[in-house]
């Protein structure tokens, strides 16, 4: 928008037609659209939520012994004692205020809960995703260019095996057999909270290792795959140092793929920092919705929800977009 | 393997071990509570003095009956909802199928959660939870499946020659959907066992006194310091089970689709008669058998003093399964500064092998031997470090497939001048500067404008332009130019040629020009050289190519050039047999089963290669016998 305002009537007459002509315009119009779509029906999803329990929530939450009045009172407060096309429009409206309800437990605001929780997710998320991204990819890159063309055979064995196994640990497991490691073996780093940076180490650790495994396998046999490409013969034939060859030639064509692969990555990514919070005992978004469900919050895991589903879409986006900066082949692609 | 019968051991412990143990896995002892492993108790006690080896085999039945549960609900939902996107319009289809991708998109756990949430915490909301997240997967191989299978021609065919829907389905496409489905499915479960776990160990699946693993590990995890068995043992359990499915899954797939599911390691070059370029290139210093009387340039003997190339002896060797195979054996010529070389052969014939081995980029595992003197100088005696400068000043390949030997992700700006950057040490301005001289000279217009761009913006004979304009930034004293216009319309072609030709006389660049295309090579250059099997059977000057091939091989490619003016009905000319198996050469003279000259002396004896005139020689034993 601030651009197309910059085009004075005056001014350079390209300056609208070049916009729309770029391939940039129509990519992000699309990747918008789809955006905006998809994060209305997460909404309509938590909407939903409440609503679509069977039986009588309130119950559920006041217990059988509830009172009438008690019941009414959960009802209002849920908001389900409405017709439903006005709950419709009142949680919307709600939602655009920022507004999500009130826990049941401790009656403090949801947004509340949110803002004082994120920051743990997100540290972890961001840590997990940065460890992933600065070991695998260097690592897949090291592994494909020392088995390239069948070299070291045994090598690619061993390094299959190796990462099939931790890639098909979950990440719940990864947690206990650390915690047990650090807690009950060699006791050097906190295995619960989230107090100061430390604290952080073995939950990064827990969530990134299985798709650390995944991810290295994904980058050699992409790194395999582009140094058999021609252009790299070119590159080769033009006697660069291996430097630019690895760095200048292959990187940016591995990192596509590997990026492909991150943004469904760093969503299960989000799903495990959930687990993995639980288990160490960390105050984040995952702990809040763990005990929000046992207790029956429903505001709570309707907000916890939400923030997490509007982070992974917003995230693969971003991812799209990168894809797109890095190759621009994919901006005209469709999809 | 190891997976199936892990499988099978599973199932068993699931279904007998019920049976026998289950009083006995809730025996409680609280005298014996919280014990470490013991001969008694094998993984030691939980908090009520319960056995927990008995305990973890007894949950085998619900941990995988859950996960089983699971699984069905997975399909159930999922390979209706994506099967029906074969029988959908266009639209709706595209619909559902950004709306299964979009779900996909979420993480499993959250939306298991999620589903949990509503359905409230217990064994039921965890089962549905897990199904439903597992759904989209099932729902997104289900939909490729059945648009991919449903639109195949076979059945098609079947429904064009009447059978019913009923029948099509079962006879042709469920046989070949099932493959995939059993695959998708055992992964399936594997997830499922690692999914349903979580969400009883996270307290949102199975509740007490009912027990899983999942519900296990929770309860061992908050007595870890008593006893790190009590976690230690259910999570060994959950682990090995999702492996075994996992594992078998995969191991399954590999079986059904090893080009798909391969871990993407190349397969060992077994013949090494394919000679068109392997794989990947290496950069291979020639280890050269030094002959003692030709070390040096004085004693060198042979029209000019200082040949822009010059080979000599050179092999390249492939290790095969039969042991070792000469792809290219003993090839010697020179060609002269401004002169082009052409050397022809079918594929198979070493020519590419040969023109590789002189730009050092031989693919792994072939090794070079020989001589091969650049501009006077044998790349032998140079470190790898003066080689590589020195390659990348006086040679230059351009490759067959502009298409694919351009980087997609640079601009070509960059790819043009990095060479000249790293080797001649110019600044990115004075680099640029030549960049855009040399795309003039090749007749790219707009020269500034095209560097800036990247290769998929350009059409195939720009970019093979452009790759001869990255030859030319150094000013090469040798260009090799590999079929540089076999992947090119033949309009593009003659442009191309015409361009190199132009490049010889204005660099005064000796080129090697490769190609099968025996009418090009004659127009374009000075002295063709034909291989067959690795060897060199005939030089000849293009003038003469026409007037007096001698060797049988060289008189068989002529006649099997197409012509124009033949007339439609009169049979198209072709060489009997097929290209020699490298690993297994007929004896003598390699031509002679194809060959309607061949004589007695040609099975036992390979003719040696006789030079017959300057830039005239042949191989063989019939053609040399004439003259003689």
């Amino acid at each position: 928008m601030a651009v197309i305002a910059t085009a004075r009537p005056g001014g350079p007459p390209s300056l609208v037609a070049r916009i729309s002509r770029n391939p940039w315009t129509g990519f992000l119009f699309r990747r918008l659209v789809s955006l905006a779509i998809i994060l209305l029906a997460l909404a309509f999803a938590t909407f939903s939520m409440v609503r679509l329990i069977p039986g009588d929530p309130a119950l559920n939450i006041a217990g059988i012994g509830a009172t009438p009045e008690q019941l009414d009172a959960i009802h209002h407060q849920l908001g389900i004692d409405q017709p439903l096309l006005v709950q419709l429009v009142t949680y919307f409206t709600n939602l655009l205020h920022g507004d999500l309800g009130s826990s049941f437990v401790t009656k403090q605001p949801v947004t509340e809960v949110i803002q004082t929780r994120i920051s743990n997710s997100l540290q972890l998320a961001g840590a997990s995703l940065l460890l992933v991204m600065l070991v695998s990819i260097p690592g897949g890159m090291l592994a494909g260019a020392i088995t390239r063309e069948g070299r070291h055979p045994r090598g690619e064995v061993a390094f299959t095996a190796l990462t099939s196994i931790i890639g098909a640990l979950p990440e719940y497991l990864m947690a206990t057999f650390l915690a047990f490691l650090f807690a009950v073996e060699i006791r050097l780093l906190p295995v619960a909270g989230a107090e100061g940076p430390q604290s952080l180490v073995l939950p990064a650790l827990a969530v990134s290792l299985r798709p650390i495994a995944v991810l290295l396998r994904i980058v050699r046999v992409e790194t395999l795959n582009v140094l058999a490409q021609d252009y790299i013969r070119t590159a080769r034939s033009k006697r660069l140092p291996q430097r630019l060859i690895y760095l200048r030639h292959t990187l940016p064509n591995v990192v596509t793929a590997a990026l492909t692969v991150g943004g469904i990555l760093f969503a299960a990514l989000i799903g495990s920092a959930v687990v993995v919070e639980t288990v160490f005992a960390r105050p984040g978004l995952g702990t809040s919705l763990v005990n929000a469900v046992l207790a029956r919050d429903y505001p709570v895991i309707q907000g916890d929800v939400l923030v997490l589903g509007v982070t992974v879409v917003v995230v693969n986006a971003i991812v799209d977009i990168l894809l797109a900066a890095v190759d621009p082949r994919s901006l005209t692609r469709k999809g | 393997m190891l997976g199936v019968a892990a499988i099978v051991l599973i199932a068993l412990v699931a279904v007998v071990a019920p049976f026998f143990l289950a009083h006995a896995a809730s025996a409680f002892d609280v005298l014996q509570a919280n014990q470490n492993p013991s001969r008694e108790h094998l993984l030691g006690t939980d908090q009520l003095g319960r056995d927990l080896l008995t305990r973890i085999i007894v949950a085998t039945r619900l941990s995988v009956g859950l996960a089983l549960a699971a699984t069905a609900i997975g399909a159930g939902i999922g390979v209706p909802l994506g099967a029906i996107t074969a029988v959908l319009p266009q639209r709706p289809r595209m619909v559902v199928q950004r709306a299964i991708d979009s779900l996909l998109a979420f993480p499993a756990i959250i939306v298991a959660i999620f589903v949990g949430a509503i359905i409230g915490p217990g064994a039921l909301g965890a089962t549905l939870g897990v199904g439903i997240s597992l759904s989209f997967a099932f729902a997104r191989v289900a939909s490729t499946l059945a648009l991919s299978i449903g639109g195949r021609e076979y059945v098609v065919a079947a429904r064009v020659v009447g059978v019913n829907a009923a029948r099509r389905f079962l006879r042709y496409i469920l046989p070949n959907i099932a493959e995939t489905m059993i695959i998708q499915t055992t992964v399936a479960v594997s997830n499922s066992i690692v999914f349903v776990s979580a969400l009883s160990f996270l307290g949102l699946g199975v509740q007490a006194p009912q027990f899983d693993w999942g519900r296990m590990l929770t309860e061992g995890v908050q007595a870890f310091y008593l006893t790190p068995a009590a976690a230690l043992g259910p999570a060994v359990a959950i682990a090995i089970s999702a492996l075994a499915f996992g594992f078998a899954g995969e191991a399954m797939a590999r079986a059904m689709n090893p080009l798909l599911w391969g871990s993407g390691e190349l397969a060992p070059v077994e013949r090494a008669s394919a000679t068109s370029l392997g794989p990947m290139p290496e950069l291979q210093v020639a280890r050269p058998r030094l002959l003692a009387t030709n070390g040096s340039n004085g004693h060198a003997e042979g029209p000019p003093a200082h040949p822009a190339l010059e080979v000599e002896d050179l092999y390249v060797t492939f290790p095969s399964a039969g042991g070792q195979v000469d792809v290219v054996a003993g090839v010697s010529f020179t060609v002269a500064k401004g002169e082009t070389l052409g050397i022809v052969g079918e594929s198979g014939s070493g020519k590419t092998m040969t023109a590789m081995a002189i730009a050092q980029l031989t693919p792994y595992p072939g090794t070079v031997k020989g001589t091969i003197r650049l501009d006077g100088q044998a790349l032998s005696e140079l470190s790898a470090g003066q080689l590589n400068k020195f390659l990348s000043i006086d040679l230059a390949v351009v490759f067959q497939d502009p298409m694919s030997s351009l980087n997609p992700a640079l601009k070509i700006g960059t790819q043009l001048t990095e060479g000249a950057e790293v080797h001649r040490g110019l600044s990115h301005k004075q680099a640029t500067q030549t960049a855009v001289a040399r795309l003039r000279e090749v007749n790219i217009p707009t020269p500034e404008r095209q560097l800036q761009r990247h290769p998929h913006e350009f059409s195939g004979g720009m970019r093979q332009r452009a790759m001869i304009a990255m030859g030319l930034m150094n000013n090469p004293a040798l260009l090799i130019a590999d079929e540089p216009t076999t992947a090119l319309d033949v309009t593009i072609q003659a442009q191309i040629m015409d361009l190199l030709a132009r490049i010889n006389v204005d660099h005064e660049a000796a080129i090697v020009f490769i190609s099968h295309n025996l009418a090009l090579v004659r127009q374009s250059c000075h002295r063709v050289v034909v291989m067959y099997a690795g060897r060199i059977v005939e030089e000849i000057p293009s003038d003469r190519l026409l007037i007096d091939p001698l060797h049988p091989y060289t008189r068989a490619l002529i006649a099997a050039v197409p012509d124009m003016l033949r007339s439609p009905d009169e049979p198209l000319a072709y060489i009997p047999g097929s290209a020699p198996d490298l690993a297994d050469l007929p004896s003598g003279c390699p031509f002679h089963p194809r060959c309607p000259l061949a004589v007695d002396k040609c099975r036992s004896r390979r003719p040696p290669l006789e030079e017959r005139a300057t830039g005239r020689r042949v191989a063989c034993w019939v053609a040399n016998e004439d003259v003689d």
